[in-house]
C-alpha cells in the first residue's frame, strides 16, 4: 500500500522492543497499546502485528491489493472508496481503493492495521521504529508520500464489524471535557517535595503543551520545586515515570523516551492509564489521581478483562459463521 | 438444512462463554432463539410501527440480522448513520446492532431514499427486525 499523504510524524509501531532495555535501546511501540491490540484482534493478527500510528491528519493511503483493515485508537472522520467508515472498525478494501482520513474529533492516535500486519523486518525484536536510534519500521523513519509499505498476505475477505471503543468500557467516573484523570503511583523523590508541594501536584490542572510528543509530555501548571535541589545520578527509568525537572514543569515519558535520566521522580503512570494519555490531546488538560499498587494491578485487571472480552466477542462472530 | 442439537449445544456453549445474552437465526423454515436467563432481563422486540402509514412507492426494509441493541448512531458520534429523505447507496450502513462488545452494521439491501428509520435506540432487535424503511429509486 502506498502512502498519498501525511500530515506530521506517522509511524509503523508494534506492541514494542522489550529485550534491549539493558543495552540502553527503549520500547518505542504504540502509544495506544489498548487500541493496536483491538485493531489486531478484529483482523484475526497476532496482537504484536506492525500496524501505523497517526497522530496527525489528514492522511490518505491506496492499497495495492484487496485488502482487510482495522480503524482503533482516535475518533476520526475516515472514508474508504468514499464509504464512510465508523470509529473502532475493521473493513475490506479494494485494490485501488483510496482510504482517507480527514478530521480527529476525538484522542490524538489513529490505528491503522491491515489484515497479518505491516511486513517490515523485525530489528532487534521488534518491527517499531526507533526514531531516536533511526532504525525499525519504515527505514526508522515518520512515514512519507509515495513509502509503498510491504504488507503480509491478507486473510480472506472479512464482514464489516466494530467494537465497543475501551474508553466507553472502561470509562472513567468525573473526567470533565478535555481532561484526563490519569492514575500514578508514587515515585522515589516523592518525599523530596513538602506537603504543600506534593498538593498542588494532585490539585493542578495540568496542560499539555505543544512540546510534547512520543519521547514524552511536557505539562504546564503550578511550579513545583523539590525542598532543595535533588541531584542524582542517571539511573534506569520506564514510559510513565513523571520527573520534575530544574524548572519545576512535570515530564511525563513516553514510549520513545530515554532508558535513563537523573530529574527527581514525582510519581510513575500506572500501565491500565498509559494509552489515555497517549490519546490525551495537545492543549487538553490531565489530572493525577494516586492509586495504590493493588488498584493499579485492579486496573490492569480491568484492562485485561476487556481485551479478553474482546478477543470471546470477536471469536463468536467467526464461530457462528462457520456454524451456519 | 436443518440445525441440528450438537449445533445448538455448541452455540449454548459459545454465548455463555462469550457473555452475550441472546442469539437468533432464522433459516427458510425455521427460527432458532436462544436466550441466557440472567435473572430479570428485558427483552422487548421492536415492532413494525409505521407499518400503517401509507405507502405509495416500493418499499424495501433494511433489518437486523443479529439480536442485540439497535444504535442510530455510533456513541461516538451525534450525527445517525442516516434520516429521512437521504439518498443512500445499496450496502449503506443504516445503524448498528450491539451484542457484548461487538457493532455488527444493519445495511441497506438496495439503494434508494431513506423514508424512515423504525427502530429506536436502544430498543432490543432480533434477526429479521426491521430497522429503516427505504424508498427504492424509480
Amino acid at each position: 500500500m502506498e502512502i498519498l499523504s501525511v500530515t506530521g510524524p506517522a509511524s509503523i509501531q508494534d506492541l514494542g522492543r522489550f529485550d534491549q532495555y539493558r543495552f540502553g535501546v527503549g520500547t518505542s511501540g504504540a502509544m495506544d497499546e489498548v487500541a493496536l491490540r483491538a485493531g489486531n484482534i478484529l483482523l484475526g493478527n497476532d496482537e504484536n502485528a506492525a500496524a501505523i500510528e497517526i497522530p496527525m491528519m489528514p492522511f490518505k493511503l491506496r492499497f495495492g491489493r484487496d485488502m482487510a483493515f482495522a480503524l482503533t485508537g482516535a475518533g476520526v472522520e475516515a472514508e474508504i472508496a468514499g464509504r464512510p467508515i465508523p470509529p473502532w472498525w475493521r473493513s475490506h478494501a479494494r485494490a485501488g481503493d483510496v482510504l482517507t482520513i480527514k478530521a480527529m474529533s476525538r484522542g490524538a492516535r489513529l490505528y491503522l492495521a491491515v489484515g497479518g500486519g505491516i511486513d517490515v523486518p523485525m530489528i532487534l525484536g521488534s518491527r517499531s521504529t526507533q526514531f531516536r536510534g533511526e532504525f525499525g519500521g519504515w527505514h526508522g523513519r515518520p512515514l512519507q508520500a509515495g513509502d509503498t509499505l510491504p504488507c503480509a498476505s491478507s486473510t480472506a475477505a472479512i464482514d464489516e464489524l466494530g467494537i465497543e471503543p475501551a474508553d466507553i468500557t472502561l470509562a472513567r467516573p468525573d473526567a470533565a471535557a478535555d481532561q484526563t484523570i490519569v492514575r500514578v503511583v508514587i515515585a522515589g523523590e516523592y518525599d523530596a517535595f513538602d506537603a504543600a508541594t506534593q498538593a498542588l501536584f494532585w490539585s493542578g490542572r495540568w496542560k499539555i503543551t505543544p512540546q510534547s510528543n512520543r519521547y514524552g509530555y511536557r505539562l504546564q501548571g503550578p511550579d513545583m520545586k523539590p525542598k532543595a535541589p535533588v541531584e542524582k545520578r542517571s539511573h534506569g527509568i520506564v514510559p510513565g515515570v513523571i520527573q520534575i525537572p530544574p524548572n519545576g514543569q512535570p515530564i511525563i515519558q513516553m514510549r520513545d523516551a530515554q532508558t535513563s535520566g537523573g530529574y527527581p521522580k514525582i510519581a510513575t503512570v500506572i500501565r491500565a492509564d498509559l494509552w489515555r494519555v497517549g490519546q490525551a490531546r495537545l492543549g487538553s488538560e490531565l489530572r493525577f489521581e494516586q492509586t495504590a499498587y493493588t488498584d493499579a494491578l485492579a486496573a490492569e485487571a480491568e484492562m485485561s478483562t476487556y481485551l479478553d472480552r474482546l478477543r470471546t466477542n470477536v471469536r463468536l462472530v467467526e464461530e457462528l459463521r462457520a456454524c451456519r | 438444512m436443518p440445525i441440528e442439537i450438537s449445533h445448538i449445544e455448541r452455540l449454548a456453549q459459545i454465548l455463555s462463554r462469550s457473555g452475550v445474552d441472546a442469539i437468533e437465526i432464522e433459516e427458510p423454515g425455521l427460527t432458532l432463539k436462544l436466550v441466557v436467563d440472567t435473572g430479570n432481563r428485558t427483552a422487548a422486540s421492536a415492532t413494525l410501527a409505521a407499518a400503517d402509514a401509507p405507502v405509495t412507492h416500493r418499499s424495501i426494509i433494511a433489518k437486523a440480522d443479529v439480536a442485540g441493541q439497535f444504535l442510530a448512531a455510533h456513541p461516538w458520534q451525534d450525527k445517525p448513520f442516516v434520516s429521512p429523505g437521504q439518498r443512500i447507496e445499496d450496502g449503506a450502513m443504516v445503524g448498528l446492532v450491539k451484542v457484548g462488545l461487538l457493532y455488527a452494521p444493519v445495511v441497506a439491501p438496495a439503494a434508494g431514499t431513506i423514508d424512515a428509520v423504525i427502530a429506536e435506540t436502544g430498543a432490543m432487535v432480533g434477526y429479521g427486525t426491521p430497522i429503516a424503511r427505504i424508498r427504492e429509486l424509480n
